[in-house]
């Protein structure tokens, strides 16, 4: 009997030819292609009989039409994204915590993957009820797991069997380490000048020897006794403090180093 | 067209020409028949107390969300978890398969309604090695095979659980043979109560204990 190629008609309905996935079949699929290493002086092998084409994955089941259909089916179960959320910006605002996990699918003899159990949390500093101690403490305490660019604090739990737990974990990681941030302890007063993650003026060297020079300037001078609080009141000292700050927190710019200058012309009294 | 075989070169003296070796491959078993809408399924519902700015959303999402004819939908009141980003890395042996997969995924996207952010294509790896050609002695005669993965890698924007949830089962189930996928799901929550406020505020004092070092 001739193959059913040469019964179809140009207009009919594809997808009940291939439902489903489904081996090729040369008799059922009307193209004429031809695939595999020619011989000498020849043309690829024709279809009938091609191992090659039985071989490869066909998508034969997956014409755009037959996928118009399956999703048109399953376009019921399908909800929407919030229309109020349409920005990372609103998202962020909103939903600051951000959980990755990954799946595999893969064939082989388990369908196990070792790896999906991994859990990354990530959640950006300022969005926490932290203040400055805290905030300190807890960049202090998670060391190389903060990035200072971004704000964002990443936590990756692995060590639990089951990815549920790990990501209990990581929430439980996220209290503790804000809990405890909150609390001051006793040896925390005995935090030295190196520990400092950035430069204070107040009570520092720098502010000691200005005023220091300030006085003696005074006293040379022969004027009458002026406090250390209306020195560190006066202009001068202000601009002299805000340019310390300045160099030693941001580095040393071009602008840092000529408002430096300035300053200490003004608080010399130098020309 | 040469499907699925590389012709690699041998190492050894170039007398003879070269044969060609044959790159492993995975081939799976063929997928079984499945019927989409044949099972019924749980959709999650909205948020019910889901503070947004435009709180109006949540009462309008109510309404599309009854279903008018389809019985095979129910809704359950479960919040619905809000995926930001779902990262689709599809990797396999021959590239016109994932060329395929990755026009039928897209397509698969676009009819559900999800945005696609971004369709990469990394660069291939090729891992090679070179054996004995025989099974005993000859050591100058080798034979190299290789392994060639390509990558595609889609990246959605915007997913609930339910369509995510929908869309991943229908794309994995027409994984075709010898392709293996990672799916990374970015998934955004608020914070949770219990980091609002510091509990240290609440809790009554309690009598410091001497540490023993």
């Amino acid at each position: 009997i001739p193959p059913r190629t040469e019964r179809m008609a140009v207009d009919q309905d594809w997808s009940s030819v291939y439902p489903t996935a489904a081996a090729f079949k040369p008799s059922a699929v009307p193209l004429p292609i031809r695939m595999g290493y020619p011989v000498k002086r020849g043309v690829p092998p024709p279809k009938e009989g091609n191992l090659e084409l039985v071989k490869i994955p066909n998508f034969l089941h997956l014409t755009p039409p037959a996928i118009k259909k399956h999703c048109a089916a399953l376009k019921d179960f399908c909800t929407e994204w919030p229309s109020a959320l349409d920005s990372d910006e609103k998202c962020e605002q909103h939903f600051p915590i951000e959980i990755e996990t990954v799946d595999y699918v893969s064939a082989g003899t388990s369908i196990r993957n070792p790896k999906a159990r991994v859990v990354t949390l990530k959640v950006k500093l300022s969005n926490l009820n932290l203040d400055d101690h805290a905030r300190k403490k807890l960049i202090k305490l998670v060391g190389e797991r903060y990035c200072e660019d971004t704000d964002i604090l990443t936590i990756t739990t692995d060590r639990c069997p089951l990815r549920r737990q790990n990501y209990d974990y990581s929430i439980h990681l996220l209290t503790v380490l804000y809990h405890e941030s909150w609390k001051t302890e006793m040896w925390e007063s005995e935090k030295t000048e190196e520990d400092m993650e950035e430069y204070i003026w107040e009570n520092s060297c720098s502010q000691k020897n200005a005023l220091d020079t300030l006085l003696r300037i005074k006293a040379s001078e022969n004027v009458s006794n002026v406090t250390e609080e209306e020195l560190l009141a006066s202009e001068v000292v202000k601009n002299y403090r805000n340019s310390v700050i300045a160099l030693k927190n941001e580095g040393e710019t071009e602008d840092n180093m000529s408002q430096y200058k300035e300053s200490v012309k003004k608080l010399l009294n130098i020309q | 067209m040469l499907e699925g075989w590389r012709v690699v070169g041998v190492a050894g003296p170039q007398d003879f020409p070269a044969v060609p070796v044959f790159a492993v491959f995975t081939l799976g078993g063929s997928a079984f028949p499945v019927n989409y809408a044949s099972r019924i399924t749980q959709k999650q519902c909205f948020l019910a107390s889901f503070n947004l700015v435009g709180a109006r959303l949540a009462g309008s999402h109510v309404d599309t969300q009854e279903p008018k004819t389809n019985p095979l939908v129910s809704i359950s009141d479960e919040p619905e978890t809000l995926y930001k980003r779902v990262s689709l890395l599809v990797k396999g042996h021959d590239k016109a398969v994932l060329d395929s997969y990755e026009y039928f995924a897209v397509l698969a996207a676009k009819e559900l309604g999800i945005s696609v952010e971004a369709v990469r294509r990394p660069p291939k790896d090729i891992e090679r090695f070179t054996l004995l050609k025989s099974v005993h002695i000859y050591k100058k005669h080798r034979v190299q095979y290789e392994m060639r993965t390509h990558y595609i890698c889609l990246e959605l924007k915007y997913l609930t659980s339910s369509t995510a949830a929908v869309y991943l089962e229908y794309v994995q189930r027409n994984l075709p043979e010898g392709v293996a996928m990672e799916v990374k799901k970015t998934k955004i929550e608020k914070i949770p109560e219990h980091i609002q406020e510091p509990v240290w505020d609440t809790l009554p004092p309690v009598k410091e204990t001497e540490v023993k070092s």
